[in-house]
């Protein structure tokens, strides 16, 4: 080992003494700020990635849509399920209804459902938690938990629904009854926006509500796992007309991720600053260590130690303060991130606060997804700015002459 | 006959003190032989020390010329295989025990390998210190800090060795022991040493004895 690496790792570690303040100080700085990095940015990560799940999961990983109804779905339906990578379509018809049952309003999007696909492609089955989808015919819907809290609806209970269709009969003055249906079935999805806008039923319902006939809105597509969805989504659009598209999951909620994205990069770039601000605490530690060690440094110089190889002596330092910090940080912060749930359960029982929590909050737990580009990126970034912070003591100490140094008092 | 292994030849110095410049050196002229001992006394402030700065490399002249072993290659890398330098400060690294702040000579020549690392332990053993070699600086006495630092300075096997005052911060027998060790591990090494003292005792000692007043060296 070249002897400034070695003289950096003794001074940062002496032989037989505890760990020095000025060291512990700086590590623990680096630490704070990785920890924060790795525990926002994997919650934040955790929400983009519990979006995409619940996306797929309810609405495939492609959508198929046209510029107004597709009258020979079944057709298209055939020929995307021809296509390499797709492992099954679901036609789906949708708009917004208005619902009411008593004299409580609601204005969700009803979603129709073509029973013998649905499950090819989604998961909506898994999140149904009373009843089930095979309750539902053409006369029952599904209610998601807020929609059913919202209008004190139960299973077996009977609801009114009004289409745009039956609105458009009011404005013609023509005599007009909204649709009755039972409730089958409570969904909870555990995404409040989803929880809180979405009743489903059949396609036939929602073909006889929209006026559709036998066309529907759209296909959903699952695809098979590890098939890259921009690559199926080309090989899709290839057999489809002009007039029909295909759109990827990404594509669909594009301003969505991109709102997403940019609150992720403003955090980063933000809580980057709390490991800049340890960077400069490694200088001011490293700092008086070259003036405190100013006659050593002139020591080195006497014994033939070159200018630069002083300089990555105190160099070196920052970089192994940086390589501790980050690694003690990513231990402490995916430590945070195991224990997050009990965290905010604990807070919420202390305050009281379990539904407000749930209602407010997008998902019922504190998701957590890392992306081991995340991690990489902060690790580097760490390392980077900790061996940059040793650059202005290295300076200076590179410039002390050994003449002047062994003079200093 | 051969080269000396210090040759120095016309050294001026000078230091600005406020508005007017103070000569210290006025044309030092020096030649040590190999294995050759070498004292300098001179009054506090005659520039004994600027003048082993010079010999060092540590520091240039005004002018005037230092060749060590005939050549002006003065530079950080052959000083460290070159030279050997003892301090009144001993200069011990305090993170390193005993024997690591002797093998640290080595580090900076370049390489410390199985070989090195029985050289330092025979020379630590050869200064008295053998059991106290994986000691820190700060749990040795001061005597025993120079013998560290005198196994320091004989560590790379160097040509030449310059000590500055080496007992000025030990008492009188542990300094008369240190400046024994000091000119015998020289002797057995073939070293050239470079003493620079207060001490007349510690100054007869040495083969050549030389005195530095008013900027020049004479013979005693």
């Amino acid at each position: 080992m070249p002897w400034y690496l070695h003289l950096a790792l003794r001074q940062l570690f002496p032989t037989g003494r505890r760990f020095p303040f000025f060291t512990l100080i700086s590590v623990l700085g680096v630490a704070l700020g990785v920890t924060v990095l790795v525990v926002v940015m994997s919650i934040m990560g955790g929400f983009a990635y519990e979006i995409r799940h619940l996306i797929v999961d309810t609405e495939g990983e492609v959508q198929i849509v046209a510029r107004g109804p597709v009258s020979d779905y079944a057709s298209v339906v055939k020929r995307v399920e021809s296509v390499p990578g797709v492992a099954a379509a679901t036609p789906y018809a949708r708009d917004a209804v208005m619902v009411k049952f008593g004299d409580k309003p609601a204005f969700p999007m009803l979603r129709g459902l073509d029973l013998s696909s649905v499950e090819k492609v989604t998961q909506l089955g898994r999140y149904v938690v009373v009843g089930s989808l095979d309750d539902l015919d053409d006369d029952s819907v599904i209610l998601s938990d807020q929609i059913a809290s919202s209008l004190g609806a139960n299973v077996g209970d009977s609801i009114e629904v009004y289409s745009p269709l039956i609105i458009n009969k009011l404005s013609a003055d023509a005599v007009f009854l909204p649709r009755l249906v039972r409730v089958v079935g409570i969904l909870h999805i555990g995404h409040q926006q989803l929880d809180s806008s979405t009743v489903y039923g059949t396609l036939r319902l929602a073909q006889d509500l929209y006026g559709l006939g036998t066309a529907v809105h759209g296909i959903d597509v699952r695809l098979t796992p590890g098939v890259n969805e921009d690559d199926a989504v080309a090989r899709i659009n290839q057999v489809l007309p002009e007039s029909i598209r295909a759109f990827s999951w990404e594509d669909s909620f594009s301003d969505f991720l991109w709102v997403l994205n940019l609150e992720r990069s403003m955090i980063f770039f933000l809580l980057l600053f709390i490991v800049i601000v340890a960077a400069f605490s490694v200088t001011s530690s490293l700092l008086i260590s070259v003036v405190r060690k100013t006659r050593e440094i002139g020591l080195l110089g006497a014994l033939g130690a070159r200018p630069v190889h002083v300089a990555m002596c105190f160099c070196a330092q920052g970089l192994f303060i940086g390589v501790l910090g980050t690694a003690s940080g990513l231990a402490a912060g995916f430590f945070a991130l195991s224990i997050r749930n009990n965290v905010v359960l604990w807070v919420a029982r202390v305050t009281q606060r379990q539904e407000v929590l749930r209602r407010f909050y997008q998902f019922s737990e504190l998701p957590s997804h890392t992306s081991g580009s995340t991690v990489a990126l902060i690790i580097v970034l760490t390392i980077v700015i900790s061996t940059l912070a040793g650059m202005i003591p290295a300076w200076r100490a590179a410039r002390l002459k050994p003449v002047e140094a062994l003079r200093s008092e | 006959m051969s080269e000396p292994v210090l040759s120095a030849r016309g050294l001026r110095k000078s230091f600005h003190s406020g508005d007017a410049m103070l000569e210290v050196l006025r044309g030092v002229t020096l030649e040590v032989a190999a294995g050759e001992s070498v004292s300098i006394r001179g009054e506090s402030g005659s520039g004994k020390s600027t003048l082993l700065n010079l010999l060092a490399g540590l520091d240039a002249p005004d002018s005037g010329t230092v060749l060590w072993g005939g050549t002006p290659d003065t530079s950080a890398s052959r000083r460290a295989a070159y030279l050997g330098m003892v301090f009144q400060s001993f200069y011990l690294v305090p993170e390193l025990d005993a024997l690591a702040n002797v093998l640290l000579a080595r580090r900076i020549l370049g390489g410390v390998d199985r070989a090195a690392r029985e050289r330092a332990r025979a020379l630590i053993a050869s200064v008295g210190l053998a059991d106290r070699a994986h000691h820190l600086p700060s749990h040795l006495s001061g005597g025993e800090r120079q013998r560290v630092a005198l196994a320091r300075a004989l560590m790379n096997r160097p040509n030449l060795i310059l000590a500055d005052e080496p007992t000025g911060n030990l008492d009188e027998r542990t300094g008369n022991e240190v400046v024994e060790l000091l000119l015998g591990l020289c002797a057995s090494a073939n070293t050239a040493l470079v003493l620079v003292t207060h001490n007349a005792l510690h100054a007869a000692k040495t083969r050549r004895s030389l005195t530095l007043t008013a900027g020049s060296l004479g013979g005693a």
